[in-house]
């Protein structure tokens, strides 16, 4: 695979860093979150005797302007070649420190941040002598990296600025057409003949109560009269290779052609799969009669005015059972095939659900409606309403306890519910319905192949998991790929369109400039130290990301471990099995940690 | 003398967040504990711990972020070198309670106190 330009951004400007170190130690007092607790004059002071340690002081906000003047000047005027900082979390200010040290001239990662408020002031408040001891060995051990610390440079990678989505549903059209409208090229990768995915067989949704066919259609129409959008219909994938920036999926067609689809960045919106009751499962399989909530919404869709006629039936009752395939509970419930229970609560199911209790009651207003729930979660804006609606329409409500299970028993014709109400004081009740409704939850949809692709990461209920829920919500670990809609989690079709749109512009904005800056802190290897042992390799769990090449290393031709940057997560896996520490993670080698041990040990 | 030191080892996507979070919800702990940061625990070879055993570190706590790991196959890895450092600890006659190897997430902050907790009660008789 032709292989995009991979290059540094020079960040250092002031070479005194290969000179003799002359470390600078700030400790903030945060204002006297530090300062009450940390005392911090002493640990300045202890630092200031500290080898290496031409500066230490303290100040009341090192964050403010004025602190990072301190820093400037010092590195401007003193020669300071290295700084610590002491203070808050790194997560707050770590970068407006590099910041400054950027400013300076100095390259931004000679600096070493120590978190002395959230793991030293605050949960030692009433042992002020053991949190500044304490304080005074972690800055130390701050040092000591950063004396060991060499300048990085951000790795930067050519783009191909086209999104590839993988998926034509909901999510997946709506995420196109925002790459789109962010004046980037989207291919989308459908597996079947048409654009819309499951909205294509939804009823009306709400909280517009629109078409779910038309809503498709819409958005289908708006995709394929797109000069931005390409659209790969009946397309299957076998291989994803490539990395942020230059990714190649290899896609086959209906007519057996094959294609390969470059992309800098992928949005996977493959979507949910409903939970397929096991047959016996609340009587599902065994009586027409019980249907799954999707099979029962397209039965009401398709059935005529007058009476509700289901397989040559006319249905007078209709009973609605939620938490099929969710909320399990291990003993209780039977494992699928998978050897797992869903514990997960489905979310969109309850609104779901009463909504399409409602479309019933509105369609066939005689039609009496049971519904056996354990909790009500109607949680989105404004659909309690559906459940209010559903109490006005004399939805009848059952509330099961939570590790009971209602009974769905045959009669002859006759269906018969039997559960516990805990609404009537546990009371055992017993519904005859001529109908039973299955509400179930979304599970996976069953993507191993594009899992074990991109070596996706897949969180215990077997979605796609996001680096952080609040943080990173709809990016995976791996850079350039994102998630939209219902492959990450159950939720409804307006919290997918949300996350589309998210993913599509985070997706945007890193091919926007047409090259994409990577972390520094991946492997790193010392030729001059590599023995060419191939141990190494065999660690890394990211194909190409880690080889062995042949080179001329100071004349002489040898085997040494060769990291491809952009593939190389930085976990260090490689590290620990280098017996001369010939490759490291560049900002968190094995010789820094072991002088801060060494530090820390210390008395 | 001072209380023996315990070395909390956390990694930046998980169990460093989870510290934080203990933090920003005021709880405490003892002052022998210290934090340090890695992309994952993965990158240390086995002798790293008998070394930090031998420079006079009491215990280590080893916060992994277990299945949320963002790192492909990593957690497996650890959890294999580290049977391999019980083996050494057996050799060398150190208490393999010293050294722990747990899950913190980004809110556990319970389980956090609880990990430290625990090893203080194995450190006490060290040293």
């Amino acid at each position: 695979m032709e292989e995009n330009k991979i290059y540094e951004k020079e960040h250092t400007i002031n070479e005194n860093y290969r000179q003799k170190p002359k470390v600078a130690v700030y400790v903030c007092h945060c204002g006297g979150n530090i300062s009450d607790v940390v005392d911090v004059k002493k640990v300045a002071e202890e630092l200031s005797k500290y080898h290496d340690v031409a500066i230490s002081r303290e100040y009341a906000f090192m964050c403010s302007s004025t602190g990072q003047d301190y820093i400037v000047e010092d590195i401007q005027k003193n020669g300071i070649n290295r700084v610590v900082i002491a203070a808050c979390s790194p997560a707050l200010h770590e970068l407006t420190f590099r910041g400054a040290l950027q400013r300076a001239g100095l390259n931004p990662y000679l600096y070493e941040h120590v978190n002395i408020r959230e793991q030293v002031s605050w949960v030692h408040k009433n042992d002020k002598e053991g949190a500044t001891k304490k304080a005074i060995s972690l800055v130390k051990a701050g040092v000591e990296k950063v004396l060991r610390q060499d300048p990085l440079n951000s790795i930067r990678v050519e783009a191909v600025k086209t999104v590839a989505v993988i998926g034509g549903g909901v999510s997946g059209m709506r995420a196109a057409l925002s790459v789109a409208k962010n004046g980037l090229n989207a291919v989308i990768i459908e597996k079947s003949d048409k654009l819309g995915g499951k909205l294509n067989r939804s009823g009306n949704v709400y909280p517009t109560g629109e078409k779910a066919i038309s809503v498709a259609e819409n958005l289908s129409k708006e995709v394929l009269s797109s000069d931005k959008i390409k659209v790969y219909f009946n397309s299957e994938i076998t291989f994803v290779s490539g990395y942020v920036g230059n990714f190649q999926i290899n896609v086959k067609r209906k007519n057996g052609e094959y294609e390969k689809i470059k992309a800098g960045a992928i949005i996977i919106a493959t979507g949910f799969d409903n939970y397929k009751p096991y047959e016996g499962e609340y009587g599902y399989g065994l009586n027409k009669f019980v249907l799954t909530l999707p099979e029962f919404i397209e039965a009401l869709e398709k059935s005529g005015p007058g009476k509700f006629n289901y397989n040559g039936k006319d249905i007078n009752s209709v009973s609605f059972i939620h938490c099929v395939g969710s909320r399990q509970i291990d003993g209780i419930d039977k494992p699928g095939k998978n050897g797992k229970i869903n514990e997960y609560c489905s979310r969109v199911c309850c609104t779901s659900l009463i909504n399409t209790a409602n479309n019933l009651k509105t369609k066939y207003p005689d039609v009496e409606v049971f519904d056996i729930y354990t909790d009500i979660r109607t949680y989105g804006m404004d659909h309690e309403s559906y459940y209010k609606e559903a109490s006005k329409n004399d939805v009848i409500f059952f509330r099961r306890p939570l590790e009971e299970r209602p009974s769905v028993e045959f009669d002859g014709a006759k269906i018969k519910i039997k559960t516990k109400d805990v609404l009537t004081m546990n009371e055992d009740m017993e519904i005859e319905t001529d109908m039973v409704v299955l509400g179930v939850g979304m599970v996976p949809n069953d993507i191993t192949d594009l899992v074990e692709y991109m070596k996706l990461p897949k969180s215990s209920d077997g979605f796609l998991q996001e680096v952080h829920p609040k943080l990173r919500p709809v990016e995976v670990a791996n850079n350039g790929i994102f998630i939209a809609g219902t492959a990450q989690g159950p939720m409804d079709i307006l919290e997918s369109l949300q996350a589309s749109n998210t993913a599509a512009v985070k997706a945007a904005a890193l091919l926007a400039s047409g090259d994409i800056p990577l972390d520094p802190f991946v492997a790193v290897v010392d030729e001059d130290k590599c023995t060419g042992c191939e141990k190494c390799p065999k660690e890394c769990s990211y194909s190409g990301a880690l080889t062995m090449i042949e080179k001329e290393v100071n004349g002489k031709k040898k085997k040494v471990a060769y990291v491809n940057a952009a593939l190389c997560k930085g976990c260090g896996a490689c590290a620990a099995v280098c017996e001369p520490r010939a490759i490291n993670v560049a900002g968190w080698s094995l010789d820094q940690f072991d002088a801060m041990v060494e530090a820390i040990a210390k008395e | 003398m001072s209380k023996p030191k315990i070395l909390i080892i956390t990694t930046n996507h998980s169990s460093y967040p989870g510290a934080n979070a203990v933090g920003q919800a005021r709880l405490s702990y003892g002052s022998n504990t210290y934090i340090i940061r890695v992309p994952d625990p993965v990158m240390f070879p086995e002798d790293f711990y008998i070394r930090a055993f031998e420079k006079g570190i009491a215990g280590i706590i080893i916060m992994s972020s277990g299945s949320d790991c963002p790192y492909e196959g990593a957690y497996e890895r650890l959890s294999k070198r580290i049977q391999n450092v019980y083996n050494i600890m057996k050799q060398k006659n150190i208490n393999i309670n010293r050294l722990k190897l747990t899950t913190i997430c980004t809110v556990c902050k319970e389980a956090f106190l609880k990990e430290i907790s625990d090893m203080e009660k194995v450190v006490q008789n060290v040293n």
